[in-house]
Parts: C-alpha cells; sequence; structure tokens
C-alpha cells in the first residue's frame, strides 16, 4: 500500500513538472474535450438520412444523443446543471417539445454560451421561427415559400421549380469556413431568411445570389416577392456577446448524405462537379460553430516600466513602459498560439491616449513598448479584439498615472538663470536700499 | 510745431526744476524703483527670445521686481511730507511695514523659484 501510494505521489509530481515544462501549453481547456451534443429530431430517420454530418460530429470526439422532440423525458438541464455543450435542432416541423425543455429553455441554453446548430425547412414551425427570431433572423412569413433562382441552380431531373440552389457565395471569412472553404458550390433547398442589417451579431454565411427570390412555387405570383436578391441569407451564423454560436440553416437537405454526395451540373455552366461542397461546408462550419476555430483566449497581461519587470501599482507621466500579453486560439483539443498583425492595444482614458499595434513573436506572445503621456489621471489597458469569425477579446486593466512628485521636477535649469539672479539682486537690492535709506540724513 | 516743441522743452525743464527740489530720500526709491523696473523689463525681453519653458521661474523673477516696485512707490508714498493723508504715521512705522512686507514677499518667490 505504501510503495503504491509512493509511486501515485512520484507519478503526480512527473505530471505537474511536465506541465511546468509546457508552459502556456498547459492552460486549462475553455471547453469539454468530448463535448457532449443533444440532437433533436422530428424522425428518427434523420439519424440515417444525415448520418455522414453525425458521423463526421462523432469522428472529432463529439459524443451524440439522439432524440425524439416529442421525448417525455427530454431535458438540457439536471439540478441547474447544463447536460449538453450543444444543440442540433434537426426538427423544422416541431410546434412542441417534450420533457422541460421549450422555447426558453433553449433561448437559456444559448444564453449560457453554449452552441446551437437550426435547420428549418419547408413548412417550419412557429416555435423555430420563434427561436431563431430571437438569434436575429427572420424566416420568410409564408412556410410554404422556398428560394427559387432561375440563374443559379443545380440541374436536376425531378426539380423543375429551379428551387435546387447552388450557391457559391461565401462570407470572406477563413475562420468561419476554414483555410479551404467550400471547393464546390453548395446545394440548399429550402425556406430564405434575412437578417437585419443593423445586427453586426449575425453574419450571412451564404447568400443567395442577386436573380434569387422567395415564393411559393404553387402559387401564382402577383405581386413582388417578400424577399429577393442578396438580401436573401440561405446560411446564417450569429456569435453573441457571451460568445455561443448558433447556425441557422434554412434547409436541412444541405446536412443530408443525398447532398453531401450529389453529382449535379450547374445551370449555365460547363463544369459539372462530382461532389457538392456541401460536406466540406457543413463540416468546417460545424468546427466553427463548436469552437474548434475561432475561439481565442488572452492571458498573462502584463505591464511595466523599461528595465523593471515588476509590475507597479502606478505610473509617473511620461514614464516608459512595456506591455505584453498571450493570445492563444483553442483548436477543439489545445490551445496553439495565436498569430496576427492586427492586435492592438490603448492606453485609455475617457478616449485613448495611445492606440499601439502588438508586435508577436509567433508564439502568441504579444508585446509593445510606449511612453506615457504628459497627463495624469486613471488609465486603462484596453484591448479590444473584434473580428469577424473569431471570439471577441475585451481586456482591460486600469492604472493610475501620478504627476511628477515636488522634488522630481528638473532644477537650476541653465536658461533659468537669468530669473534667478533677478530674484537674488531684488533681494540685495531690498537689504542695501533698507541701509542707505535708514542711515541717510 | 515748433511751438509745440518748445511746450515739450517747457514741460520738461519746468519738471526738472521741480525734481531737484525733492528731498533725496525719496530720491533714493525713486532710483530703487528704477532699478527693479529695469530689471523686469529685461527679464520679459529675455523671455520673448528664449521661451517661457521654466515659467515658474520667470514669473517668480518678474513678480519679485514688480513686487518690489509696488512695495517702494508705497513707502514713497507714507514717507512723502506733502502727502496729508499719511500725515500721523511715523517714519519709522512706514519702514517697518516696508520691511515686513519685503520679507513676505522673498519668502513667497524663494518658494516658487524652482
Amino acid at each position: 500500500m505504501a510503495m503504491a501510494g509512493r509511486a501515485i505521489q512520484v507519478s503526480s509530481i512527473i505530471v505537474i513538472l511536465l506541465g511546468i515544462a509546457s508552459g502556456s501549453l498547459s492552460l486549462p481547456p475553455d471547453r469539454s474535450l468530448h463535448p457532449r451534443i443533444l440532437v433533436l429530431v422530428d424522425d428518427l430517420t434523420v439519424k440515417s438520412s444525415h448520418s455522414l454530418f453525425f458521423a463526421s460530429l462523432a469522428d472529432r470526439g463529439y459524443r451524440l444523443e439522439f432524440k425524439l422532440t416529442s421525448d417525455p423525458s427530454l431535458a438540457l438541464t439536471s439540478y441547474g446543471e447544463y447536460l449538453f455543450d450543444g444543440l442540433i435542432l434537426f426538427a423544422p416541423a416541431a410546434e412542441h417539445f417534450g420533457g422541460s425543455v421549450d422555447i426558453a429553455s433553449i433561448l437559456d441554453f444559448v444564453d449560457s454560451g453554449r452552441d446551437l446548430i437550426l435547420a428549418a425547412d419547408v413548412g417550419m414551425s412557429e416555435t423555430l421561427r420563434t427561436i431563431a427570431n430571437e438569434c436575429g433572423v427572420e424566416f420568410d412569413e409564408d412556410s410554404n415559400a422556398v428560394v427559387i433562382d432561375h440563374l443559379n441552380f443545380a440541374e436536376s431531373e425531378t426539380d423543375t421549380e429551379h428551387s435546387l440552389i447552388a450557391a457559391d457565395t461565401f462570407v470572406a471569412s477563413s475562420a468561419i469556413l476554414g483555410e479551404k472553404g467550400a471547393e464546390a458550390p453548395v446545394l440548399f433547398q429550402g425556406i430564405a431568411h434575412s437578417v437585419a442589417p443593423a445586427n453586426d451579431l449575425v453574419i450571412k454565411v451564404l447568400s443567395a445570389s442577386a436573380s434569387a427570390y422567395s415564393a411559393n412555387p404553387e402559387v401564382q405570383l402577383n405581386g413582388p416577392p417578400s424577399l429577393s436578391g442578396t438580401s436573401i441569407s440561405l446560411v446564417s451564423v450569429l456569435q453573441a456577446r457571451n460568445n455561443a454560436r448558433v447556425l441557422i440553416s434554412g434547409s436541412l437537405s444541405l446536412f443530408s448524405n443525398k447532398f453531401f454526395v450529389f453529382p449535379f451540373k450547374k445551370f449555365g455552366s460547363s463544369t459539372s462537379f462530382q461532389r457538392s461542397g456541401n460536406q466540406m461546408f457543413a463540416e468546417e462550419i460545424s468546427k466553427w460553430v463548436f469552437h474548434e476555430r475561432g475561439h481565442l483566449k488572452a492571458v498573462n497581461v502584463h505591464h511595466h516600466k523599461v528595465g523593471n519587470l515588476e509590475e507597479p501599482s502606478m505610473y509617473r507621466i511620461t514614464d516608459h513602459i512595456e506591455y505584453s500579453v498571450e493570445i492563444y486560439e483553442w483548436t477543439g483539443k489545445t490551445w496553439k498560439p495565436y498569430v496576427a498583425d492586427d492586435v492592438q492595444v490603448q492606453f485609455y482614458m475617457m478616449s485613448p491616449y495611445i492606440l499601439k499595434t502588438l508586435n508577436h513573436n509567433g508564439q502568441g506572445l504579444y508585446t509593445t513598448s510606449f511612453q506615457v503621456p504628459d497627463v495624469y489621471g486613471v488609465f486603462q489597458f484596453k484591448l479590444d479584439y473584434n473580428r469577424l469569425g473569431y471570439t471577441t477579446l475585451a481586456i482591460s486593466k486600469q492604472i493610475p498615472v501620478r504627476p511628477f512628485r515636488h522634488n522630481e521636477y528638473e532644477r537650476f535649469i541653465p536658461a533659468a538663470y537669468p530669473y534667478y539672479s533677478s530674484s537674488f539682486s531684488m533681494m540685495f537690492g531690498f537689504f542695501l536700499f533698507g541701509v542707505v535709506f535708514l542711515y541717510h540724513k | 510745431m515748433a511751438g509745440a516743441a518748445g511746450d515739450v522743452k517747457a514741460l520738461f525743464s519746468s519738471l526738472k526744476s521741480a525734481y531737484v527740489a525733492t528731498p533725496t530720500k525719496l530720491k533714493i526709491i525713486d532710483l530703487y524703483v528704477f532699478y527693479a523696473l529695469c530689471t523686469a523689463v529685461i527679464q520679459v525681453v529675455y523671455m520673448a527670445l528664449v521661451g517661457s519653458f521654466p515659467f515658474n521661474a520667470f514669473l517668480s523673477g518678474f513678480l519679485s521686481c514688480v513686487g518690489t516696485a509696488v512695495l517702494a512707490v508705497c513707502l514713497r508714498m507714507q514717507v512723502n511730507p506733502k502727502n496729508k493723508e499719511f500725515k500721523e504715521l511715523s517714519l519709522e512705522r512706514a519702514f517697518a511695514d516696508f520691511v515686513l512686507a519685503n520679507l513676505v514677499l522673498h519668502l513667497v518667490i524663494m518658494n516658487f523659484l524652482g
């Protein structure tokens, strides 16, 4: 027993030493290494018809749990603890959920910083519409309307309405879509939505072309369609202020096996594609939604005077100081150094007095040095980093700046010698005048 | 023109003859005031040439001259026998006031000089 105890002790010491040696890489993970995902479906056939998408998630270490929306034991929390790290809602027609799940609990789930993938489809329910609305996305009011594009559709024998869209207008962000992005157009068949232009948390990842419009193909159009052109979004993402990520797609079949391996030819184009870009697009965007990419963390914020590594509680005006911070990106398994040339720090009091771009060493350490302005007061080191596809970094550190002490001022300035001498000559003159004035008869 | 120049000349000569009659004690004070004002003007010129950098030093140097001049003028008013206002004020008392005010002035100047 004692031997075993000692062995455990030694191994734990080795683990601690390894942790110290690897330095920054010993940062604790922000997220679970094997996140639990709840998949809610209308119909269990979705599990097999979308198996390629689910398999790619399972291969990346996600633990998927499939439940019917009507399951009476459905719950997102248990005794106040969330049971899941992410939620996939592949149930476009669900009006009600079983168990304790409802619209409010799903929104609370997002508010707690957890992620959501929501796929709508033609004939979507009012419940899903409400959830999407809360996430800043508005679906076409007519739930039988589909996106139709007579110029950018994939040629298919079954689709005579030109509603099988081959979309290739992606958001320009390698953080969201990966380095390669989708190599072929993404097939989309479903309902259109729009995002409010004033809402800068919602990003249109896949937009329709200028010739697209949203209408019910069964009904004669009487007026202009309610949604048309590039204002139609096919797939949007939301990154909330708490860095929760939500993916909203107007098409459930975008994630289906059928669309993943669909060979097609885009209308009016001579190139035909062996596979659509759907699989790549779905995998890459699910990596982003579940924080395998674009999730940043800033640690070890440090500042000090040049030549003195200790962090002071106060600076003096015109001090020369150095500021450093380490930024890492989460890859789903480990933290890797984040490398960018556009990270800036502000020395801020009501307005930025100094704005400096940080230099980095390629290992995640960002540094800069500057001189404190000739203004005293309570300043902040402010780092606001807000880039498309990345989580927001907003760190600020308060620091007072004091004026010179009375004994820190310069003495005996050569330029002031005339003033000194005049003052002393006045004193001497006063003495001389006093003597003369008193003893003059 | 010639008439005006003649008037100015007459004015100055009458001023000079009147000033000759001034007691020597007051003439000493006038010399002292003149000296202080000259020093003040020199400092202003110097400041205009080299800039106002040690501004506190300039202010204290300049104000010590102005203060000295003002205190001397006050003393002159009090010891002038023709001034009826300070008739009952003795010369010694006026001088003591002058010394006290000067001490305060130079104490402040020393603190402010730099």
